[in-house]
């Protein structure tokens, strides 16, 4: 604990208290991961770019379009790949060593620890999401058109597949289950969803599951602020993706608010 | 340890001794991955055809000739991670759990352990490179050539992978190490690496290093043995593999041979 704690022992509450435990939090969670952190950092990026320039091998000649898609899709999953994968993956294996109750013993908010780890997420994502950009444009001609909505949208993005992913992991018991569903989530976005490539070009009935599940629209409000014309009806996605925002909050409120 | 062994105590060599060690360490080996092969054989399958369902979902509506490379790069897609990435991956947990030493003490002659390691991951990989093969054939509708040439062909492709894979988890006494060597060539071979696709999309270095390298001449040599008059120089490439192997084997051979 830091000096400036004791004067404010007696007072857990207040917006002080809390923005002093936020900061807490957000140096907790950089401490704890500075093993995996660099390492993760890492991965997004060689990922990123990777899946940018490995798709002109694939294509030869690629068109236009799908290299507007793959560029700006790349940049939706580097930002959601952490919460949505790694972050549950980190739970269950505090839930493993046994160190989750301790975490929770810590004499912090709860919202604290939540948006600390958010605060972490967006840290590791972006820089991720610059290098995928930046490849994008020097290795294909891509039409952008960059508005200031690609503030929300990225944020937004990014709150919503962190909290998913902190939803899934506190509410699910056993750590084996939690790893299993992100293994195969990890597969599900890059070759089952429709934000690397036009969800035209998947089967119909996918293409409508996907207009309710929170991927698509991550992909479409994103990509409507970096490029014109190509989504339409990105007012749906938001209220979409807002509404998964809401319910994972929702989960994870539940079950980390129950006394145990 | 099965009664043939021990009616030899004294003489600890020659094809019965072989073989009998090769039936007791297939056996050794089969039990103590019980628990993961047939949760990991599943996956494997899965994965064969999602991979095989994905790559169509990125190139949209493809011309025959595309499709047909891609179908037949499915089966060499599936061969190669197993070999090249779990049995080091495998070796590397024998290493952590400290029971590699153990697996030495093991009274049966080195190439035994050599041969049921890739017995074991061939016939786990068989499956799934089957598998793949089929969902891409019946989803693009392909009709594939099928000739004898495919039994040496997936064999020998194997064999590189297994061999790779052994010599890999033998030499590097880091696990931590492995594991990145092993995330690396899976990387390279995924998204870099001219089997789904054909060497002409690749940059002109690119596709000189992958004249030497083993993957492309993999996917030749299983492409061969499926379709007709879409690989020229199979010969070639088999020589080429040829080598990659009298290689992997001189590597895993070193490896085996040190005293310590």
């Amino acid at each position: 604990m830091t000096a400036a704690s004791p004067p404010i022992v007696d007072l857990r509450s207040g917006p002080g208290y809390w923005w002093h435990s936020y900061r807490l939090m957000v140096r907790w969670e950089l401490t704890a991961l500075r093993v995996v952190l660099p390492v993760a950092a890492m991965v997004q990026i060689l990922a990123g770019a990777g899946f940018v320039l490995s798709l002109g091998l694939f294509f030869g000649q690629v068109p236009p379009r799908a290299a507007l898609f793959v560029s700006t899709g790349v940049l939706v999953i580097t930002l959601v790949t952490i919460g949505l994968v790694l972050g549950p993956q980190l739970i269950a294996q505090q839930k493993a060593e046994q160190t989750y109750e301790f975490l929770w013993s810590l004499p912090v908010p709860r919202t604290t620890a939540a948006l600390a780890w958010v605060t972490t997420n967006l840290i590791l994502g972006l820089p991720g999401m610059a290098v995928a950009l930046v490849v994008a444009l020097l290795r294909y001609d891509l039409d952008l058109h960059v508005s200031p909505a690609v503030l929300p949208a990225v944020l937004l993005t990014l709150f919503t597949g962190t909290m998913i992913g902190y939803a899934v992991a506190h509410a699910l018991g056993n750590p084996l289950l939690i790893a299993a569903i992100t293994q195969l989530l990890i597969f599900v976005i890059i070759g089952f969803s429709p934000i690397n490539f036009p969800a035209d070009q998947l089967p119909g009935w996918l293409a409508a599951v996907h207009r309710w599940l929170p991927l698509a629209p991550m992909a479409d409000t994103v990509r409507a602020a970096l490029t014109e014309g190509v989504v339409t009806n990105v007012i749906r996605s938001y209220l979409v993706l807002g509404a998964w925002a809401a319910a994972s909050v929702g989960v994870t409120a539940l079950v980390l608010g129950r006394r145990r | 340890m099965p009664p043939a062994v021990l009616a030899h105590p004294l003489l600890r060599r020659g094809p019965g001794y072989w073989l009998a060690g090769y039936r007791a360490m297939l056996r050794f080996d089969l039990a103590s991955s019980r628990s993961w092969l047939a949760t990991f054989g599943v996956v494997q399958i899965l994965m064969g055809a999602g991979m095989a369902i994905i790559y169509g979902f990125y190139l949209g509506s493809m011309p025959r000739e595309t499709a047909t490379f891609l179908a037949t790069g499915a089966p060499t897609l599936a061969l190669i991670p197993l070999g090249m990435a779990m049995l080091p991956s495998a070796i590397a947990v024998h290493k952590i759990e400290g029971t590699y030493d153990f697996m030495w003490s093991l009274p049966v002659p080195r190439t035994v352990t050599a041969a049921s390691s890739f017995t074991i991951f061939t016939l786990l990989a068989l499956p799934g490179a089957a598998v793949s093969l089929g969902v891409a054939a019946w989803r693009y509708d392909l009709e594939l050539h099928l000739s004898l040439w495919v039994v040496p062909a997936m064999l020998l492709v194997s064999l590189i992978a297994t061999s790779v894979g052994f010599g890999v988890g033998h030499v590097v006494p880091d696990p931590g190490i492995t594991n990145v060597i092993v995330n690396l060539i899976i990387f390279a071979v995924l998204m870099f690496s001219p089997i789904a696709f054909p060497i002409e999309n690749f940059p002109g270095w690119l596709a000189a290093a992958h004249r030497v390298l083993p993957f492309w001449h993999m996917a030749n040599v299983v492409r061969a043995a499926l379709t007709e008059g879409l690989v020229s120089s199979v010969g070639n490439s088999y020589l080429v593999l040829g080598a990659w192997t009298l290689a992997t084997w001189l590597l895993a051979g070193w490896a085996l041979r040190r005293h310590r």
